[in-house]
């Protein structure tokens, strides 16, 4: 199958600390990948460094076969993004920051659709500011799939969305994987992983201590659900103890 | 194209929903016509002069809005940018970083030319304001001195660490230049001791060029402002431009 994101032996380091080490990434056309790891594990490190946001160290990134530092302009048409902290400009509102959104690409989706998906309809006269965590995170999903991406990048998909919100967001994100979309996500809901991700890694201290589907990541570890094996993976259960 | 005038459209919006520049690029110089209208009338500029005070301000007066939008509203929302993410947000879609420069100084070029021509309006209704130079020559220079101020202002926007910092510079610049370069306080009324050092501030040469345009003075006069003008525009846009960063 046809990669379409790659990532081969990235490398970047602050000062003295290693945020990613050696890490190697590799997305099909249509597949759900999913990136977990604890807080400071180096996940939004590489999203930035796959995205050009961040300069790595060493290493090579293609998304769609183009270089996202030379090819930026390019590729960023067929790529959506959400960080994980939503930035906006003060005082804007919904459909104020839709609009500008879609100004941006030469082929767009029409945003009140997407909005309606996300029942965000009735909002589209409010100040960005003035809405909800929840809405604000559908808000930016919502940004992520204005330019009709191919590929897209969420950071942190479902943080502070409400159960209803979260089964509706997986939902919306199905019926894309099923029209083709190529999705990189990290998320730290297990359920969410077990629900959208076709294959996922796991990062503990800026390497990848495990990458493959769901399913093997529960058969090689002695636990039954996706959360325990987690845990057992990243070795967190033995941290909480000792914190305790 | 389209980019662009969405861009625009939405940005000017936000910026007027903000008030500040709408205070302080439009207001101020109309406000500040009015009171040396009132105060000086149609007096002469000095015993023997063959224009009046106002029109040896009306150049100054000009720039009151160049100069708030410059030096405080250019680097002000440029770091406020940077500082939210907004650029970074902007960096994982198409749009270039010139198109982004290019939209907020469309912006503050729309509310200097705005103020400029409210303060002509209030000048020349009131107080019987009439250009003595040529108009060509005055639009030249106005537009001029606006591209050095505003290089200055994406200077300061683009290389400043964070939005405190650039609210700190912006104002070590505004507001000298605004008191003491001739837009606020007449550099006729000045000590000259005064004069000597608003003469380092790059806004008191544009001042010069502008009034010089404005009473028809001779060219040979306004060489070293030119000058100065230009390569202060050179200078500033290029490094602007160069250390761009998106964070």
């Amino acid at each position: 199958m046809e990669a379409t994101i790659k990532v081969n032996q990235l490398n970047k380091s602050y000062a003295t600390v290693k945020a990613v080490d050696n890490v190697d990434i590799c997305v099909c056309r249509g597949e759900v990948f999913g990136l977990l790891g604890a807080n400071g594990a180096g996940k939004s490190t590489v999203i930035e460094c796959i995205l050009g946001t961040k300069k790595y160290d060493s290493g090579t990134v293609s998304i769609l076969g183009m270089n996202p530092l030379t090819d930026r302009k390019k590729l960023f048409e067929r790529v959506g993004v959400q960080f994980q902290e939503a930035s906006y400009q003060e005082r804007i509102t919904v459909a104020e920051l839709c609009e500008v959104t879609q100004c941006l690409y030469s082929d767009s989706l029409d945003y009140t659709d997407l909005l309606k998906q996300f029942g965000l309809s009735d909002k589209l006269k409010s100040q960005v500011s003035e809405l909800s965590g929840g809405q604000k995170q559908r808000l930016f999903i919502v940004l992520a799939l204005i330019p009709n991406p191919e590929v897209v990048f969420l950071d942190e998909l479902t943080t502070g969305l409400d159960s209803r919100a979260r089964r509706d967001v997986w939902k919306c994100l199905a019926d894309l994987k099923a029209k083709g979309l190529t999705i990189f996500l990290t998320s730290h809901f297990m359920d969410e992983v077990e629900a959208l991700c076709d294959s996922i890694m796991i990062m503990k201290k800026g390497k990848s201590i495990f990458c493959g589907t769901v399913q093997e990541a529960i058969a090689l570890s002695p636990y039954e659900k996706l959360e325990d094996a987690y845990l057992w993976y990243t070795d967190e259960e033995g941290n909480d103890y000792e914190n305790i | 194209m389209k980019t662009f005038s969405t861009l625009f459209k939405t940005e000017l919006k936000l910026s007027l929903r903000g008030m500040d520049m709408f205070i302080f690029a439009i207001c101020m110089p109309v406000v500040v016509t009015v009171i040396l209208g009132i105060i000086y009338g149609s007096k002469p500029a000095f015993d023997g002069a063959d224009y009046t005070f106002l029109q040896q301000s009306f150049g100054a007066l000009a720039t009151i809005a160049l100069c708030a939008g410059g030096v405080m509203g250019l680097p002000l929302v440029v770091s406020d940018y940077r500082n939210k993410k907004i650029l970074k947000r902007f960096k994982v879609t198409p749009i270039s970083p010139t198109l982004i420069l290019a939209v907020q100084v469309a912006i503050y070029a729309l509310y200097s030319i705005a103020s400029l021509v409210l303060v002509y309006a209030t000048a020349a209704v009131f107080f019987g304001y009439r250009m003595g130079g040529s108009w060509n020559q005055f639009i030249g220079a106005y537009f001029l001195v606006m591209i050095s101020m505003f290089s200055i202002g994406l200077l300061v926007g683009g290389v400043s660490p964070n939005i405190k910092a650039a609210g700190i510079l912006a104002s070590i610049l505004y507001f000298p230049m605004l008191i003491f370069s001739g837009a606020t306080l007449p550099y006729e009324v000045m000590p000259s001791a005064l004069q000597k050092v608003a003469d380092i501030l790059p806004l008191t040469q544009g001042i010069k060029l502008l009034k010089a345009a404005s009473l028809g003075l001779p060219v040979n006069s306004v060489l070293i402002p030119i000058i100065v003008m230009l390569v202060l525009a050179v200078i500033c846009a290029a490094v602007a431009i160069r250390f761009f960063r998106w964070e």
